[in-house]
């Protein structure tokens, strides 16, 4: 199982979710938006004040390359009624890169999402495609939350953690998925 | 009755047959061109994949390459249905 192949479905919640390896480039480094880039982030942008998705608000501000949007968790499920705020900064080069998704603090509990706000699910890292949005990621993360039915930290949440600091960020993580239940 | 024609315009219009309006990848209308051109048509056409999907060439040339540059060497994908991407012939 390495992030090279496709990402395996095996189930096992008792086994670490990821491992850090060290790395030259610590730090998400922030380049301007391309022209093709904040073209389209200004395209989304405008879609989704006539259409957002239901479940979030994005706080507006100036700045096209870091939206800070609010998620309520569904009803009926062990996150309802409570929010959340998710950071979204976008390389360079979106959407031929994947944004950096990250809760801020306080993150929810949940066997993906780390105490330090990184979340495990593939289509932020390996499995992301330019025909993916803000609003079909926030989705993907909604229903992530919605599907867990614990509220726990992923089991190897402290070594991660730890293994983060300096600001690291979490695409210059290896991750392994294997566990879709969740 | 004679008509004589002394003058006349004639008017064109064109439209890319794809099953979509905007290309997946730049959001663009495909009748329009891609954010790096100024002028659609021939200028910036528009490619199919052996799947159907459809995109500026561009567009998909950049995901293509930018699949290839990395280090983990997968294959590359439509970004819409994820079938490895090949050029329809």
């Amino acid at each position: 199982m390495t992030s090279s192949s496709a990402p395996s479905k095996k189930v096992s919640l008792s086994l670490a979710h990821c491992y850090s390896l060290t790395l030259t480039c610590l730090f998400f480094s922030v380049q301007a938006l391309s022209k093709i880039a904040s073209n389209r982030l200004q395209k989304e942008l405008k879609e989704w004040q006539v259409n957002p998705p239901v479940g979030f608000k994005q706080k507006p501000t100036d700045n096209l390359q870091r939206w800070i949007i609010e998620v309520v968790g569904a009803p009926g499920t062990v996150y309802a009624n409570e929010t959340y705020k998710l950071q979204v900064d976008f390389p360079e080069h979106y959407p031929m890169e994947a944004p950096q998704v990250i809760f801020l603090h306080p993150a929810p509990l949940h066997p993906h999402v780390y105490s330090n706000g990184h979340i495990c699910l593939d289509i932020l890292y390996d499995s992301w495609s330019p025909a993916m949005t803000v609003s079909s990621v926030c989705i993907s993360i909604l229903s992530m939350l919605s599907s867990s039915t614990v509220k726990q930290r992923p089991a190897d949440n402290d070594r991660y953690v730890k293994n983060c600091k300096n600001g690291r960020s979490p695409k210059e993580t290896r991750w392994w998925f294997h566990d879709d239940k969740v | 009755m004679k008509v004589k024609i002394l003058q006349w315009h004639a008017v064109a219009s064109w439209t890319w047959d794809a099953q979509d309006e905007t290309c997946g990848i730049c959001r663009m209308a495909f009748d329009g061109c891609c954010p790096d051109c100024k002028f659609p048509g021939d200028d910036c056409p528009l490619v199919w994949g052996a799947c159907n999907h459809s995109f500026h060439l561009h567009c998909i040339l950049k995901w293509v390459n930018s699949q290839n540059s990395q280090a983990s060497q997968q294959q590359p994908q439509c970004p819409m249905c994820r079938r490895e991407w090949q050029f329809k012939a």
